[in-house]
């Protein structure tokens, strides 16, 4: 043995394999993905006397089949990187689901260890198990009793991997017997398969010759791609030897065996107790998913949620920005200065290209760490599957899962998270769509939009603007996966809903805490590239003169650079739908960086007001000691504000009831400032119509481009987030379909409008 | 209690039913097979959705959702 080597974990999803992970690995971790698949994977080390240890957590699955990308991935694992050992993490509350996976281990003939985690929640329950008794009846392989959120039994669990890494001779793996005809059938399939060299090498005969009889889809597809033709034949025939024989198939039987086999484990080492008590868990779930009650808690839930994502996180999203905008920006302009470049395209550049990048992503920090926190403890106190029950039915209608209601929702705050939500599903295409679907939920940030044209279009009904556009996108969103499921994923079969409704169980600090950094420290580091990349393209767009002198680089206004140029070449494509002009399109454009900012352009473009966003000279000269006297006091009313929103979640909530009107808590004495933007609205009612050709043709032309401010591409840190998660293709096709069918939506509007009469 | 269907979706909360075979291919099958769901284990149904679909079945010491459209390739033993 090396002084070095790998070992995996592999484990049920929820038995605590995480926790176990961290406890052997501590921070020496690394969070990745495997290569070429949107699956997480996790890599730590741990040291053990001598020896350096990594450690790799596979992906949580009930089973090793080819039916899921995680359960490939994890065999493929072990298969292929061929580690010293798998520690599997067993739900010792749950003994015999969990130990089928620890069967499918034994197979693979790799060593195993079974950490026989939740001994605790086992022993409340009245369990009794001897580990020793298990140890010997799954053949002599170690059992370590583990309490991982407590770190008991962590010790304990090192020495044996230790000991069964240095072991001299490294025992047999037990087998388990699948009794005839299946033994016989197998022994001489294997026999076969040891003929073959190269197959021996790569699988381990008996193992393959199991999945050849179980018909294993990915095994099989393997064998035929690399000419095996006659192995893939002798296994079929004795396939339907075993058919014709028994009436069954070869992987019932199979599975059967291994389940029988778990009995005879179990019945001899578990104790279970006579009378079923019945726990806290049961009847907190009586009242959670009540036939009256489920579906109002689940949807209180989630207006909660939706409240931290949206407005909780305000205050610190606010603190971010202004501190980006603010000091940062003033301590670089100052460094440019002292560097004598101030004033120059590099000065700008580096203030409206790259600081506004990365601002760009800091933002968003708040918003993901209040969705993740949430999320984390829907998930660990076991709340989320039951979401999943109490919603499925709604859901499938778009050809969904109940799971992906909570994207949804979060999407109405915004995109961005609810693209990550999405995580919540285990099935890769159930994720995709869903996450296709949430840039349909009318985020926060396309709000203003609706509320500066619908008091300059409609006056006192501008609520209805607001009201329509929403509707519209919830049904542009089931009319989309109406579509997909019925047209792109039409011959997929069925995704089995099968669902564990897992115990109620208090999430713990540490364990929320290590999700909401590890998906957050993921984003920065992946978000980043191409966010800033955006926000670079974009300045260079503004910078670049098109018309008139050309040393004005970086010195145009917008109509002259190659944005505005780019935005007068777009413009007509919008002529359909009735809003062709330069600068309703360059405010779409800008849309891109931020839907935030439509409104921010169309007030620079119309009204020629710049957006203040480069600090003036006077600021520039403000003392360092009163910048970080902001940036700390900022900190503590953001906290304090933070604070208040979690408060003021309830009068916000009980005044959802007609009639009840309790008042918002303000600390701060910071009564809302509406914003004036009356000049705003007279100047995009004059331009409308003067670009529609009358007030009538305006107004109309004014919905459409509101339906497609709805629709169109979400901003550049939503596709940086679908990048990340589903990869760039998909990436391309939301770009493509989104501003489609916004266009189409648009056009509608416009032409059947006009067909109509109302223009 | 006798019962006299033979799939499980047609059993209400709090009867029991010993399954006799998983009817169908593919993947939904295979994954009722992974979570337990073989011939003789017994399964006992603990509540339905509020609407109406899925249902909480208890098998095994653990709580396990199917659809409808899944229980219903699962036959049990008549009693
Ligand atoms: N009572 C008890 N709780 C535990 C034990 N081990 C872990 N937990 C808790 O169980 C919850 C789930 O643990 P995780 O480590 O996230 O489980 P996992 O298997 O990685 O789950 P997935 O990431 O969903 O696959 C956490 O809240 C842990 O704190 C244990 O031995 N006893």
């Amino acid at each position: 043995m090396p002084l070095s080597f790998t070992i995996a974990l592999a484990g049920n999803p929820n038995v605590g394999k995480s926790t176990i992970f961290n406890a052997l690995t501590g921070t020496r971790q690394h969070v990745g993905n495997w290569p070429g698949k949107t699956v997480e994977k996790k890599e730590g080390t741990t040291r053990i006397n001598d020896y350096e240890i990594v450690v790799v957590d596979l992906p949580g699955t009930y089973s090793l089949t080819a039916y899921s990308l995680e359960e490939v991935i994890a065999r493929d694992f072990i298969v292929n990187e061929k580690p010293s050992m798998v520690v599997a993490v067993v739900d010792a509350s749950n003994p015999e689901r969990n130990l089928y996976l620890v069967a499918q281990l034994l197979e693979l003939e790799v060593p195993v260890i079974v950490a026989l985690n939740m001994s605790d929640v086992a022993h409340s329950r009245g369990l009794k198990i001897d580990a020793q008794e298990l140890s010997k009846r799954l053949g002599g392989i170690p059992v370590v009793e583990t309490i991982g959120n407590r770190s008991v039994g962590i010790d304990k669990l090192k020495r044996a991997i230790f000991e069964l890494a240095t072991r001299e001779h490294p025992g047999i793996v037990p087998q388990i017997a699948y009794g005839d005809p299946l033994e016989a059938e197998i022994d001489a399939l294997q026999a076969e398969i040891e003929q073959d060299e190269l197959l021996s090498q790569t699988y381990h005969p008996r193992w393959l010759a199991i999945k050849l009889l179980e018909e294993d889809e990915d095994v099989t597809g393997r064998l035929a791609a690399g000419d095996h033709e006659t192995v893939l034949l002798t296994a079929r025939q004795a396939a339907q030897r075993i058919l014709d024989c028994t009436g069954e198939d070869a992987e019932t039987l199979i599975a059967n065996r291994r389940y029988m086999f778990i009995g005879d484990v179990v019945s001899g080492a578990v104790v279970r107790p006579t009378t079923a008590v019945e726990t806290r868990s049961d009847k907190i779930d009586k009242v959670v998913t009540h036939r009256v009650w489920g579906v109002p808690i689940f949807l209180l839930l989630m207006w909660i949620l939706f409240q931290f994502t949206a407005n909780v996180s305000t205050p610190l999203l606010d603190w971010i920005g202004g501190v980006v905008n603010g000091p940062i920006t003033r301590w670089a302009l100052a460094i440019l200065d002292t560097l004598g470049v101030e004033g120059t395209w590099l000065a700008a550049l580096v203030v409206d290209g790259i600081i506004a990048g990365v601002g760009g992503v800091l933002i968003f920090v708040p918003v993901l760490l209040f969705l993740y926190l949430a999320v984390a403890v829907l998930e660990d106190s076991g709340y989320m599957a039951r979401a999943a029950f109490v919603m499925d039915r709604v859901m499938r209608l778009m050809g969904l899962h109940g799971k992906s209601f909570m994207p949804m929702m979060v999407g109405f705050g915004c995109t961005v998270p609810a693209v990550y939500a999405t995580r919540a599903l285990e099935n890769e295409d159930d994720r995709k769509l869903t996450a296709f679907l949430t840039t349909f939920m009318s985020c926060g940030a396309r709000l203003p939009v609706y509320v500066v044209f619908g008091a300059a279009f409609f006056g006192d009904k501008a609520g209805n603007l607001t009201f329509a556009m929403y509707v519209l996108g919830i049904a542009t969103a089931l009319f989309t996966g109406f579509v997909i499921k019925r047209i792109v994923y039409r011959n997929k079969p069925p995704q089995p809903f099968v669902l564990e409704l897992p115990p109620y169980r208090l999430p713990t600090p540490t364990s929320v805490w290590l999700q909401v950094w590890e998906n957050i420290s993921e984003f920065l580091q992946k978000a980043t590239t191409v966010i800033l990349a955006c926000s670079i393209v974009i300045w260079l767009l503004l910078a670049l003169p098109i018309n008139g002198d050309a040393d004005s680089f970086n010195n145009v206004q917008p109509q002259d650079s190659v944005f505005g140029s780019l935005a007068g070449t777009i413009a007509p494509v919008f002529g359909p739908a009735g809003f062709d002009s330069w600068r309703t399109t360059g405010a779409l454009i800008s849309g891109f960086i931020a839907k935030e900012v439509v409104v921010g352009t169309m007030n620079q473009v119309y009204v020629g007001e710049a957006a203040s966003s480069t600090p003036g000279e006077a600021d520039k000269t403000n003392p360092f000691r009163d910048d970080v006297g902001e940036i700390v006091t900022g900190f503590g009313d953001a906290v304090i504000l933070t604070a208040q929103e979690i408060v003021n979640i309830v009068p916000r909530t009980v005044n959802i009831i007609p009639g009840v009107h309790i008042p918002e808590a303000d600390w701060l004495n910071q009564q809302e400032e509406k914003v004036g933007s009356s000049r705003l609205e007279g100047a995009l009612v004059a331009a409308f119509e003067r670009t529609a050709g009358s007030p009538d043709k305006g107004r109309l032309a004014a919905v459409a481009f509101n339906v497609f401010v709805l629709l169109y591409v979400p901003c550049m840190t939503a596709v940086a987030a679908m990048r990340q998660e589903f990869g760039t293709r998909w990436m391309a096709y939301q770009i493509v379909y989104t501003a489609g069918i916004a266009w189409l939506a648009a056009v509608i509007v416009y032409q059947g409008g006009l067909l109509l009469g109302l223009g | 209690m006798i019962i006299a269907q033979t799939t499980l979706d047609q059993l209400t909360p709090g009867q029991r039913a010993r399954v006799k075979r998983i009817a169908g291919k593919g993947a939904v099958r295979r994954r009722l097979m992974d979570m337990g769901v073989i011939r003789g284990v017994e399964i006992e149904v603990v509540k339905v959705a509020p609407m109406g679909d899925p249902i909480e079945y208890l098998l095994r010491g653990y709580h396990l959702s199917l659809r409808r459209s899944e229980a219903q390739m699962i036959e049990i033993e008549d009693r």
